[in-house]
């Protein structure tokens, strides 16, 4: 069973806010909502010696997610290959997840009262494919894949270059790693 | 549209404050009515018990993004929602029942060895339905003003306190047939409102030089910040302040504007408490991002709306 992660690379990424678009466009949202902004911290420092980066965020699919332990309806689950999504049927809109969530990662949406959020594109992925903003982002600075997989580049960089999660005093193990410069 | 980070809204706060009173009402009235002699509350305060609950039970399914289908939070028996859906059912289901033997059109209005049963599972039930809010605000670790166990004190002591006071005040309008629990009402809300008193200020300043700075910072804005005069007028001075000395004063008009204003804090306190919960530990530049994202009111976004 794969074990599905995703790295991102902000020595690369430059803020273009491409994948925040393509994730908007392809998944059809609503224009009040964003799976995944791009922060910007910084620029900081004096110049010559200033200094910024880009953060992208999206939901970290968490080992250990605290929306799917609070969901008294079962909407949100995660799957055996990690993946944490909504069933939308079974959704009522409580916003209980939007609460525990401690990354921002889940979205009301006023149209049709459910919360929704980033699922990877699991139809995408579930038949061999990126996600969108893996796929749109033109710096390489969102790479995906099966952490399980020691030939995957998420397994190599994972375990070879200095990764850091955020938030990870809380315990919810994210699957999402950040490369900081 | 809404931008911003979407919160739990008023709502909820005022079903915490309903449901919070009602639950400790069953708990007050059960508690006196099975071991204070001539203890039992006024019949108006024991139907009020289960209707306050649900009244809570209500405006939390109207809360919900799809009210049509709120039977669905029973479902996960894991979730601490779904817990306290339950008991809130149960809890206004027996709460009912107690109430319906003062009524001697029902035939069971005897039955005192089932009356007995019913106030004692009320009470169990009305403990937990009275508390379980603190315990769901306490186990949200990114919202740094609810995360600990000390919400939940907070939320029982205030359950207590508004349980106390709508007994009491229900006993001014409707006086009961004895009159244990109603004379022992005050004292017991003036201790709680005096508990309070400490708690609050004892919570902050943990909070304040608490672990994190994310912690400090919550703290900060019910001391000085967006808060502070919230907390000042309305928790401590007219919600806790001026029913004690309304209490302590006594007379039937001071112990009934003492009871009103120790619900008016309670539901202060609600409001505040779920407010604060906007605040996140934020990520590194979200709080700057979120800050320049549209609201709704642009006139971009109108023209937008308007084709």
């Amino acid at each position: 069973m794969a074990r599905y992660a995703i790295v991102l690379d902000t020595r690369r990424c430059i803020g273009c806010h491409s994948c925040t678009v393509a994730c908007r466009v392809n998944n059809n949202l609503p224009v009040d909502m964003i799976y995944n902004p791009v922060t910007t911290v910084g620029p900081t420092g004096i110049f010559p010696d200033v200094h910024m980066v880009h953060i992208p965020l999206l939901c970290m699919h968490c080992a250990n997610p605290p929306c799917v332990e609070c969901c008294p309806t079962g909407a949100s689950q995660q799957r055996e290959d990690g993946i944490v999504w909504v069933d939308e049927d079974k959704c009522v809109g409580c916003k209980a997840c939007v609460m525990a969530c401690p990354y921002g990662a889940r979205i009301p949406n006023h149209e049709t009262g459910i919360v929704q959020k980033c699922d990877f594109c699991m139809d995408r992925v579930l038949v061999g494919k990126e996600p969108f903003c893996v796929k749109t982002c033109h710096q390489r600075a969102r790479i995906f894949g099966d952490l399980d997989d020691k030939t995957s580049e998420v397994y190599k960089l994972v375990n070879r270059e200095p990764v850091t999660r955020l938030l990870p005093e809380l315990g919810t193990e994210p699957h999402a790693f950040y490369i900081l410069d | 549209m809404e931008h911003k980070e979407d919160i739990w809204g008023w709502m909820l706060a005022v079903d915490f404050f309903f449901a919070g009173m009602g639950g400790a009402m069953l708990v007050i009235g059960g508690v006196a009515g099975l071991f204070l002699d001539q203890g039992s509350a006024s019949w108006l305060g024991n139907i009020l018990a289960p209707l306050f609950i649900a009244l809570g039970a209500g405006l939390l399914i109207l809360e919900l993004g799809r009210p049509f289908r709120a039977w669905r939070v029973f479902m996960n028996p894991k979730a601490i929602l779904t817990v306290g859906a339950w008991c809130m059912l149960l809890a206004i289901g027996l709460g009912l029942i107690s109430a319906s033997f003062a009524f001697e059109i029902f035939p069971w209005s005897g039955a005192s060895a089932l009356r007995q049963a019913a106030a004692a599972l009320g009470a169990v039930f009305g403990l937990v339905v009275a508390t379980y809010p603190g315990i769901l605000l306490g186990r949200h670790k990114a919202r740094p003003f609810w995360s600990g166990p000390g919400m939940m004190v907070l939320f029982l002591v205030s359950s207590l306190a508004t349980g106390c006071a709508a007994l009491l005040l229900s006993g001014l309008i409707v006086p009961p047939e004895t009159s244990g629990l109603q004379a022992i009402l005050p004292g017991l809300t003036i201790g709680l409102l005096a508990f309070q008193l400490l708690l609050w200020p004892a919570y902050l300043w943990v909070k304040h030089s608490g672990t994190t700075d994310r912690e400090a910072r919550a703290a900060e804005l019910w001391l000085k910040g967006d808060f502070s005069l919230g907390f000042l007028a309305g928790v401590l001075l007219a919600g806790t302040l001026l029913p004690l000395a309304c209490l302590m004063l006594g007379g039937t008009i001071f112990q009934a504007i003492g009871a009103l204003l120790v619900l008016v804090g309670g539901l202060f306190i609600r409001l505040l408490v779920i407010y604060s919960g906007v605040y996140r530990t934020w990520l590194p530049g979200e709080e700057k991002y979120r800050s320049r994202l549209p609201t709704g009111d642009e006139a971009f976004l109108k023209a937008l709306k308007s084709k």
